[in-house]
């Protein structure tokens, strides 16, 4: 099992899917925290693209600008390698999560680091970056408001914007009144707020190290830009001696301007303001007479995975910046939540990514939950077919055999009657004269080997005659 | 680990190189050329900024709810120090002042303030001066240097900077380009308001690590 699958809490990870997802839907409060913050995002986002009639055309610009960059990756990485040597940054290599973090470990090891700051970054999370730290004995300190709050909860992050969004403000007053110092009284999310700038502030000017991702890379200036609305950014890679970015190889963008465009795209789609408080590219170590800035800039290009995704049709998927919108408007989400899909990325995104990095046969599951309404490619802004990629796992899911045997000797059966006709039809026939005898009124509340489906929603009472029954009665032109 | 660097570079080159639909050479001026169209094409797709000169559609959005700062307007930068003194009384704050070790700030007037120019971790107020400012998005533009270090704009708990008029632009792009193909400083902090966060139940809370208010007092333009 790779890293991109187990850092889910093990835990989790070991239970089925289906297991998860009875587990999400009995947990009362777990639907009021998924509903609070994707609802305020999906108003937001809403305002935010109505106020931009351009929004479909900006959006082509976003798909083709990543398209082009991904079409001449290898030009793009070994242009930016040398102008972040050329700014004094040191680049290194990964094929895998596992090389990332040996990488990251030697470089904190050999700075002496006993702590260590990081700033949200979903593919730290991916490769495993918390777990290499605690083996390798280095306190981590996350300092992303979300992250603090996962952390000191011992939980693994259920979104790739809010991965804290499983918990309600209620469960976060409970928390740091247990694990803060100096927490007060607690009586708002404002006081919550507070509390935890007073615990992290010490942290971040004692760290030896601070770690963070990248929204972009800019090849023509070898600049890391990172967007946050906490200042948790900046006040991770500023203080410490050594400043540790951890990146995928699709980060990239050509220049400045490439990324301003996809900026809009990606700060309207994930908050629906029009630019993160703080964007900032940083470029190298402290230069001459600067007064702050790490002494030891490291950029550490991570694959795991992406140029297989490259080589097998997956290319639209390295499109992706990370916004959450896909997971705000899934249907599927809404109701499980994040952890129930047992990977670091969930949702429409996670669902097509997680088989890509952890292999098809541990994640079979999440391709299938999904009801292809459409909604993740309709706001997604950098035009993801994500139900065709989706449905092209399922395939692969057939083709390779990978079906429950309970799947398989469905779709047995239903290929056995469609082939007879006669059959079929008596088949119908029969259905449509039973299943009115479970409806009240309009619906069918529960019925005999249905109960998968009605204990969560009712069937419709169906017609009183099938399809062919009525074609056959109608007047002959 | 150049072994790694070469396995990756090959895995792509591999993959893209098996393409049949003529894309052009890596590095070659078709590259480029295809990434200036891309370039070309941002400006029309664009949100429409506030109409208006530069320097007041940057002041209005700068008070828009979405970035909540706080304005003021003087004729030129001796005025400052007057702005800052009526700040720190009307939020009832120590005249204590972190000041941005910038020359110009240094030359003003500071009677009646305390100035000092190392920035501690829980600084109540900073003072500073932006290198310019973002009309389409109401932000401030930072650029690192000796006379410009990046921790004035995240410790304080209030920031208060000023700005010239004449150094607004009008979009990202406008900023951008300004500087392209110029050496780039070791951090660009483009900051749009007060520091915020939405990670408890996606509310909106100022002062998550950095600053929890913004005031900014454009230079001149009137």
């Amino acid at each position: 099992m790779s890293a991109a699958q187990s850092h889910a809490s093990p835990a989790a990870a070991r239970r089925s899917f289906d297991a998860r997802v009875a587990s999400a839907l009995a947990d009362p409060l777990l639907k009021t925290a998924i509903d609070r913050t994707t609802n305020n995002a999906r108003t937001k986002r809403a305002a935010a693209i109505a106020a931009w009639p351009e929004f479909p055309a900006a959006r082509e610009l976003g798909r083709d600008i990543k398209d082009h960059v991904i079409a001449h990756l290898d030009h793009y990485l070994v242009q930016f390698e040398h102008n972040a040597q050329a700014s004094g940054a040191q680049v290194h290599w990964a094929r895998t999560g596992q090389e990332a973090c040996d990488i990251v470990i030697a470089i904190c090891r050999k700075a002496g680091a006993r702590s260590v700051t990081r700033a949200k970054s979903m593919l730290g999370e991916e490769i495993g970056i918390p777990h290499a730290l605690a083996a390798a004995g280095i306190e981590r300190v996350e300092t992303d408001l979300a992250e603090h709050i996962i952390q000191l909860a011992g939980d693994p992050p259920s979104h790739i914007v809010w991965p804290a969004l499983h918990k309600t403000r209620e469960q976060v007053k409970e928390l740091f009144l247990q694990r803060h110092q100096d927490p007060g009284p607690l009586d708002s999310i404002e006081a919550m707020v507070a509390s935890a700038r007073r615990e992290l502030r010490a942290r971040f000017m004692a760290a030896d190290v601070g770690i963070s991702g990248a929204n972009f890379l800019i090849a023509d200036t070898g600049a890391v830009c990172t967007v946050t609305n906490e200042g948790n950014a900046e006040l991770t890679t500023t203080p410490p001696r050594v400043h540790i970015v951890t990146a995928g190889i699709e980060k990239l963008v050509p220049s400045t301007v490439h990324a301003m465009a996809l900026l809009r795209l990606l700060v309207r789609s994930a908050t629906g303001a029009e630019l993160t408080q703080y964007t900032t590219f940083h470029c190298g170590p402290k230069r001459p007479g600067d007064l702050d800035g790490p002494e030891e800039f490291h950029i550490v290009l991570v694959d795991a995975g992406r140029t297989r995704m490259l080589a097998d049709g997956l290319a639209e998927m390295l499109r992706c910046i990370r916004c959450g919108a896909c997971m705000n408007h899934c249907v599927v989400f809404r109701q499980i939540g994040g952890h129930a899909y047992g990977a670091t990325y969930p949702g429409p995104m996670g669902a097509v990514l997680t088989p890509a990095l952890a292999g098809l046969p541990q994640s079979r599951d999440l391709p299938r939950a999904c009801t292809l309404n459409g909604q993740c490619k309709e706001v997604c802004p950098v035009a993801i077919p994500l139900p065709t990629l989706l449905r092209g796992w399922r395939d692969r899911i057939w083709r390779d055999g990978l079906e429950p045997p309970a799947v398989r000797w469905g779709f047995g059966v239903w290929r056995f009657l469609v082939l007879r006709p006669a059959l079929y039809r008596l088949a119908t026939g029969v259905a449509v004269r039973v299943m009115p005898i479970f409806a009240r009124g309009g619906w069918i509340a529960s019925m005999p080997l249905a109960g998968g489906w009605t204990r969560h929603r009712d069937l419709p009472r169906p017609a009183s005659q099938t399809f062919m029954q009525q074609y056959r009665r109608r007047p002959r032109p | 680990m150049s072994e790694a660097r070469s396995a990756i570079l090959a895995a792509i080159g591999a993959t893209l190189g098996r393409r049949g639909d003529n894309r052009p050479a890596p590095g070659s001026t078709a590259t480029l050329a295809e990434a200036d169209q891309l370039r070309a094409r941002a400006a029309a797709v664009r949100p429409q900024r506030i109409p208006g000169p530069v320097h007041l559609a940057f002041m209005a959005r700068l008070t828009s709810p979405g970035v909540a700062a706080t304005t003021e307007q003087v004729a030129t930068l001796q005025d400052f120090p007057a702005a800052v003194r009526r700040y720190l009384a009307a939020h009832g704050l120590t005249a204590a002042v972190a000041l941005q070790p910038h020359p110009d700030l240094l030359a003003l007037d500071w009677a009646g303030i305390q100035t000092h120019s190392q920035i501690g971790p829980d600084e109540p107020v900073a003072a500073g001066l932006a290198l310019g400012g973002i009309a389409e998005t109401g932000t401030l533009v930072f650029h690192s240097s000796p006379a410009s270090p990046t921790l004035f704009a995240f410790l304080p708990l209030h920031h208060i900077v000023a700005v010239a008029a004449d150094r607004i632009w009008s979009g990202l792009e406008e900023y951008a380009d300004a500087f392209a193909g110029q050496p780039q400083p070791r951090n660009v902090n483009l900051v749009t308001g007060a520091s915020g966060t939405t990670d408890i139940e996606g509310t909106l809370v100022h002062g998550a690590h950095g600053p929890a208010r913004l005031h900014v007092v454009l230079i001149g333009g009137a």
